[in-house]
């Protein structure tokens, strides 16, 4: 004899196989051999369902406990099937009413299709994983870490898809490329190092790193420096603050290209400062950073520089408000002067605000192309190149994609060249304290 | 000798008066509470004397010297706050160190100090660790021994025991009196807890709306508040009030609204001034002034009411009921079983109650 339990697995076994007898008769079977398997399956299921039916008696799915969940999902499925059948001819036909709508359904046809097999799947996975444990009133595993919040995993699930399709996929893709002589479409002819070799021996390339490596550091520095300062100023009880923390945010509200474009603007002799110097007087005063291949980079700085410290210093200031009043008193009654609180104490209580304002300041970095563009377009002749624009203009430009993936992968290693020591250092650590 | 001696002390925020013209003289090793419910300028008072915050107008001296306008370094305090403020990537012997070491003190020195106030505060085995690895007790010893290495005359506390457990609040608290009889420094408590101020303080100064409304010892405190508020605010559970007039007759009765019993003969009552005309006032007894049972029979007022809730707390049951549509609270002891409606008949001596006017409130 069976158990109720057994009887409900075959039961959803059986609407199982039918379920995959209507799907493959949509899609349709190719092979000769199997091009009746579903009518096939279709027999074995009514046969099984018959056969349980025989023997248990009754069709009842009492001891699954996440029968209603189940059953939500195919009143959902049932929901969308209506709406598919209202777009179809032979249903309009019986009731005229619904033609008036006919475009409306329409466009919901191939999404109510596509969303009633999706939730007649969920049904069946509900009804398979409540029938799975023998004692029921129990979750299992699998219950436990599939089903416990499934729609929190719906909903995750596409972000999940493109995180993982995006950045380890794609990242992938391109390692794998840049092993190739592709050009202007993507090939998998291997001509192993051969892409690196011609990077490293590239001026234009060298010239970008050592610019990415100056304005590195020095953006890294001053926005850090100058967005502490900034906040540790505002943080005195500063009458009108927020009026100056909107001016010192303005403007992170520009794009890289506007600010470019103003900097572009401003360090121009012909319009810029050297106009209005010279115009007071000062016939001889050069100032043009923009023409000069020595210091063209710190030109861009600049631009980069006033469009950053702002928002580093709201970070900063973030951070500066999350520090207990009561310490600065104590500090005070103890005798520490302000400066030295601000070092030995208050600093090293905002480091996980320093993590956070670091990790934002180096992606944008390495990601710096637009200021570029906007201001130099690289120039003076190659004076002013960065990674990302060496990048950019051999994959879409030059139409040579194996040096573009060459040059970013070479970006990719050094930025985990600094990010992993980083992170072992940062969380690695953590576990063992 | 005046360890501390406020002079016209003035406090504005903006528009805001917090303290007004207030005048404060503390003696050499006292220790003296500043109680009041929140908002009331208690910390902001501590603050002024910690130069914490710059007053607005007035004086104030610690040790004879004028301190009103020193940093609080230079002040010779030592403060101790609600939130501990230890510096949390010290090492508790850093913590203790750091404004010695700031302060260019010798090796020795600080050493020295640092293993006295240790010794003192028992944290002896914990200079290794740092804050956050301590429980809450221990980083308020911490918090204190901060203060104490400093070797200041006065020691400022505010509220530092609000943040801790009940039976942690009450462990610390006898430490801190322990401390104050070792050291004989003078203190300055802040506290809302009126428990904390009874049990500490040589004097308690209650405070409200910036104003020190009685600044005595904590017995005539309890027993002969000087108007309704503190009478509500120090004793728990809170006093009863009767509403009704004071006759003035040889004899002066207290005749109470509704008359729903004998009126009590005040004339053993210490009024300040001898009553003239009849006034309406209230009358405050204690709820552990009221006898209950055999014991009301031989009282001078007695009466009987009715059991609404009764509250078990061990040693003690506090009874509630009404009396003429008011509020009536009182004890009795522990052992004593009351069940809810039940009629009993209490009587308290007026000798213990007290008398306030019903407008002004202020004690007759």
């Amino acid at each position: 004899m069976l158990t109720k339990v057994q009887s409900e697995r075959f039961f959803i076994g059986s609407i199982m196989l039918a379920f995959a007898a209507l799907i493959m008769a949509t899609v349709g079977i190719k092979p000769q051999l199997f091009q009746n398997l579903q009518f096939l399956i279709l027999l074995v299921s009514l046969l099984l369902v018959i056969w349980i039916g025989f023997k248990a008696g009754k069709f009842e799915i009492i001891t699954n406990r996440l029968r209603i969940r189940a059953m939500g999902w195919l009143i959902a499925a049932t929901f969308s099937a209506a709406l598919w059948s209202f777009a179809q001819k032979s249903t309009q036909l019986l009731f005229p009413a619904l033609k008036e709508f006919r475009k409306i359904w329409n466009t919901f046809e191939p999404f109510a299709l596509f969303a009633t097999v999706v939730c007649i799947l969920f049904a069946l996975l509900l009804f398979i994983v409540g029938s799975r444990d023998s004692k029921l009133e129990r979750p299992g595993f699998i219950e436990r870490s599939l089903v416990n919040n499934l729609s929190s995993k719906i909903a995750a699930l596409p972000m999940v898809l493109t995180a993982v399709g995006v950045f380890v996929i794609a990242t992938l893709w391109t390692v794998y490329h840049s092993f190739t002589n592709s050009r202007m479409l993507p090939k998998s002819e291997f001509i192993g190092f051969a892409q690196y070799e011609r990077l490293w021996s590239s001026d234009r390339w060298y010239m970008s790193i050592e610019n990415l490596a100056i304005y590195g550091i020095c953006s890294l520095i001053f926005s850090l420096f100058i967005g502490f300062m900034l906040a540790a100023l505002l943080d005195q009880k500063t009458r009108f603050e927020n009026t100056f923390r909107t001016i010192f945010l303005y403007p992170f509200a520009l794009s890289f290209i506007v600010t470019g474009l103003v900097w572009q603007w401003i360090l121009n002799p012909d319009y810029g400062v050297e106009k209005i110097v010279r115009s007071l007087g000062f016939e001889s005063f050069v100032f043009n950073p923009l023409y000069d291949i020595d210091i063209v980079i710190y030109g861009i700085l600049v631009a980069g520089l006033w469009q950053g410290t702002g928002f580093i210093m709201c970070l900063m200031l973030a951070g500066l408000r999350g520090i207990d009043q009561e310490i600065w008193k104590a500090a005070r009654v103890d005798g520490i002067p302000m400066w030295k609180t601000y070092i030995q104490i208050v600093i090293p209580m905002m480091r996980p605000v320093f993590i956070t304002t670091l990790v934002i300041i180096a992606a944008g970095i390495i990601k710096v192309y637009d200021l570029v563009v906007a201001q130099t377009s690289g120039g003076p002749g190659i004076s002013s190149e960065v990674p990302a624009k060496y990048v950019y203009d051999y994959m879409f430009s030059a139409q040579n994609l194996g040096q573009g993936f060459a040059a970013s992968t070479m970006m990719l290693v050094s930025v985990l060249i600094v990010l992993i020591p980083f992170a072992y250092l940062e969380y690695g650590r953590r576990k063992h304290a | 000798m005046n360890s501390i001696e406020i002079k016209k002390l003035s406090l504005n925020f903006g528009e805001v008066v917090v303290l007004k013209d207030l005048n404060l003289t503390i003696e050499k090793g006292e220790f003296l509470v500043l109680l009041g419910a929140s908002g009331c300028g208690k910390s902001t008072l501590l603050n002024c004397v910690a130069g914490l915050l710059d007053v607005t107008d007035g004086q104030i001296f610690i040790n004879g010297q004028n301190v009103t306008w020193l940093e609080p370094s230079q002040r010779g305090i030592g403060m101790v706050f609600q939130s501990y403020a230890l510096y949390p990537q010290m090492t508790v012997k850093g913590n203790l160190s750091f404004s010695l070491k700031n302060a260019k003190l010798s090796k020795d020195e600080i050493e020295k100090r640092v293993q006295n106030a240790s010794e003192i505060l028992q944290i002896e085995d914990l200079l290794k660790r740092k804050p956050a690895a301590l429980s809450g007790g221990q980083r308020q010893r911490v918090a204190i021994g901060r203060a104490l290495v400093r070797d200041v005359e006065v020691f400022l506390f505010d509220e530092p025991l609000s943040n801790l457990d009940a039976k942690l609040r009450t462990d610390l608290r006898v430490e801190i009196k322990r401390l104050h009889q070792k050291l004989d420094n003078t203190m300055i408590y802040v506290t809302h807890d009126q428990i904390e101020a009874m049990t500490l303080a040589n004097r308690i100064a209650i405070m409200r709306d910036g104003l020190i409304l009685q600044l005595d010892n904590p017995k005539t405190i309890y027993n002969f508040p000087v108007n309704k508020y503190v009478a509500e605010f120090i004793g728990s559970p809170g006093m009863n009030f009767l509403k009704g007039a004071i006759l003035p007759n040889d004899k002066p009765t207290f005749k109470l609204d509704g008359g729903w019993c004998e009126s009590p003969d005040l004339s053993n009552y210490m009024f300040y001034e001898p009553i003239k005309t009849e006034t309406q006032a209230w009358l405050g007894i204690r709820p552990e002034n009221v006898v209950f049972g055999d014991d009301a029979k031989n009282m001078p007022v007695k009466f009987s009411l009715e059991v609404e809730v009764v509250e078990p707390m061990g040693a003690n049951t506090l009874v509630w009921s009404k009396m003429g549509g008011q509020e009536f609270r009182f004890m009795v002891d522990g052992n004593t079983t009351l069940s809810i409606g039940e009629r009993v008949t209490v009587g308290f001596d007026p000798v213990h109650s007290s008398v306030f006017d019903l407008d002004s409130e202020d004690r007759l």
